[in-house]
């Protein structure tokens, strides 16, 4: 049973990333704009526009050109990239840390600045306390991340220039890193202020991502909250003479956990597509910059590799969040 | 009405926040050990007696006015702390529907083990001993593995069971029994019934029991509330009730009751024309 539910599991997996494999390679092929034009100086001539076109594959029908990319992808095999000349995988793998790092240091602020305003919110419930939890997450709602990141520039980068709002480290440091977590390796090797100017470099970036999804989650979990403490296990509680942030954090919170959990998941992908533009916003070195580089130089090859690799990311985050679901309740766990 | 009464309460009135009053200058005494019952129809206000003493009126209703003391002590005199730490010293609750009354997302033996040493102070050996000869108490085969599960794993009758040990374990002063056989079927009942009773005389608890059935009353009260509108209308034994019952209503209300031992006796509803004299009665009383 546990085998049949992962194999038909892993076949959905598979034909998600099959249909986006095809949906992106048709996109950026029917999307104007030609990436030998743009690798050739203007007046060209026909034959060398001929040869590139050739060496590309780009004169064969889509049909086949598709599978020729494919049958690679399948052996690991991204191709190269036309503007870098340097196999996507690298590129992709390279930059994938840093959009990595950014992500999961903006779920951690969400969850932290969300999940208390939901608990305060609920513990003063029908009170101003939570009329104002209710109307700040409301207004901190309706600005987009973007909007977030360029009003941080201008707060911490221009009026009061506190943090750094470019990169991902400082140039100056000195450090071999081993692998492309800057923030976490710094964390773990001791080199604290490799890691303190990491986290400083993300911070502004992270807290724009974040905002958005810290008021859904205050919003979310104060709801389900509340929700829970009318139920009659936390009656009894109190009658035991636990007080209502006890209440809540040991009886409620797990509870009225799980079906926030689903919908953080959900707003976690979307806060990675949100990296595509936030990263650009601070010149974050993440797969999201690369991205718009990609798009810009018509870089198909490119361009696939970071839509399969996001489409992957979001896969394996859904997969993550069924898990930790049945971790946390008990029902789903046996039988 | 001595400062050694487990429970007392005077001219308790309980209203919601619109005024409309759920219970009127409620009168009643609980002597150590003793098994009082609340009966009365739904909407009596039996309940409400319960909540109003351990403190879990739903938010739209308040006590405004009457006193409660619990053993000895006046609660409305303490501030929220105090009066959480005093009613969860004196008072436990065995409630209405145990299949929502267990928290799902956690195991048995924290549930039951928890306020013991987090708020009575006992050491975590034991709090377990406590809750394994308890299990074992209100026959529970296997308490170990019981301790172990998780409440979908276990019926109504094992949910109620546990509950009640969870309510004697600390060994309380008073136990508030909010109709704890009404969710469950009928042989069920008999047992919880047993139980509690049992347990009660163990522990030397007294009970507030609070139900419709007069069957259970007969079974298992020494004193009897009888409640209509929020008003008590007979307080007295219960053998008294059932042997003399004095109130015109009381009567109506035995009367109402079928026999299980013998269902062929015929049983009749509380007739309306007294519902509607006791309603004017009521109302001419109360001032606006």
């Amino acid at each position: 049973m546990f085998l049949r539910t992962v194999l038909s599991r892993l076949l959905t997996t598979l034909v998600t990333l099959f249909g986006v494999a095809v949906v992106v390679f048709v996109l950026v092929r029917v999307a104007p704009g030609n990436p030998i034009a743009m690798m050739l100086p203007p007046g060209a001539s026909e034959d060398d526009i001929a040869q590139l076109t050739a060496l590309y594959g780009f004169d064969k029908s889509l049909v086949e050109q598709f599978f020729i990319w494919i049958g690679g992808v399948v052996q690991g095999d991204f191709g190269t990239s036309i503007t870098l000349r340097q196999p996507v995988s690298d590129l992709v793998l390279a930059r994938l840390p840093a959009t990595l790092e950014l992500s999961f240091f903006a779920l951690l602020i969400a969850v932290a600045i969300g999940g208390v305003a939901a608990v305060i919110g609920a513990r003063r419930r029908g009170s101003p306390t939570e009329a104002a939890v209710d109307l700040t997450s409301g207004a901190v709602l309706s600005i987009p991340d973007f909007l977030w990141g360029l009003l941080f520039v201008l707060l911490f980068g221009v009026l009061w220039p506190v943090l750094s709002i470019s990169g991902r480290l400082d140039p100056r440091l000195e450090f071999d890193f081993l692998t492309n977590f800057v923030a976490l390796e710094g964390l773990l090797r001791g080199r604290f202020d490799v890691a303190g100017s990491a986290f400083s470099h993300m911070l502004m970036p992270a807290l724009s991502l974040a905002l958005p999804l810290a008021a859904l989650i205050a919003q979310l979990l104060k709801q389900n909250l509340k929700e829970v403490l009318i139920q009659d296990y936390t009656t009894l509680s109190r009658v035991r003479g636990f007080s209502e942030t006890q209440v809540i954090l040991r009886d409620a919170m797990r509870n009225a956990a799980l079906p926030t959990l689903t919908l953080v998941g959900v707003q976690f992908t979307f806060l990675i597509g949100g990296t595509v533009i936030v990263e650009r916003l601070f010149a974050y070195g993440g797969l999201g910059n690369m991205a718009i580089d990609a798009v810009i130089n018509r870089d198909l090859p490119l361009i696939q590799g970071i839509v399969l690799l996001f489409a992957a990311l979001f896969v394996a985050i859904n997969m993550l969040v069924d898990l930790s679901y049945t971790l946390l309740n008990p029902r789903l766990r046996h039988g | 009405m001595t400062m050694s009464s487990t429970l007392n309460i005077q001219n308790l009135t309980v209203s919601l926040r619109s005024g409309l009053p759920l219970l009127g200058q409620v009168n009643l005494t609980l002597e150590p050990g003793e098994v009082r019952a609340l009966v009365g129809e739904s909407g009596a206000g039996k309940s409400m007696i319960g909540k109003a003493v351990l403190g879990t009126l739903p938010p739209a209703a308040r006590v405004s006015g009457g006193q409660i003391f619990l053993r000895g002590q006046a609660l409305d005199r303490l501030n929220a702390a105090q009066r959480r730490h005093c009613v969860a010293q004196s008072a436990a609750l065995i409630p209405q529907d145990p299949l929502t009354a267990l928290n799902p997302v956690r195991r048995i033996a924290p549930q039951i083990t928890d306020p013991l040493t987090r708020i009575h102070g006992w050491s975590t050996e034991r709090a377990q001993a406590r809750a394994l000869d308890l299990l074992e108490r209100v026959e529970i085969r296997d308490p170990a593995r019981v301790m172990r599960s998780y409440p979908h794993e276990l019926s109504g009758g094992m949910r109620q069971r546990i509950l009640i040990a969870a309510a004697f374990a600390p060994s309380p002063p008073l136990i508030v029994a909010d109709e704890p056989t009404t969710a469950l079927d009928v042989t069920v009942q008999k047992q919880i019934l047993k139980l509690i009773r049992e347990l009660q005389k163990e522990v030397g608890t007294a009970v507030l029991f609070v139900t419709h059935d007069m069957g259970v009353v007969a079974k298992i009260s020494q004193k009897v509330s009888v409640l209509f509108q929020g008003r008590v209308m007979e307080d007295a034994t219960t053998e008294a009730i059932f042997t003399n019952p004095t109130h015109p209503y009381t009567r109506a209300l035995i009367a109402a009751t079928p026999s299980y031992a013998d269902p062929s006796r015929s049983f009749s509803p509380v007739p309306a024309e007294l519902i509607a004299q006791m309603k004017s009665e009521i109302a001419k009383e109360e001032v606006w």
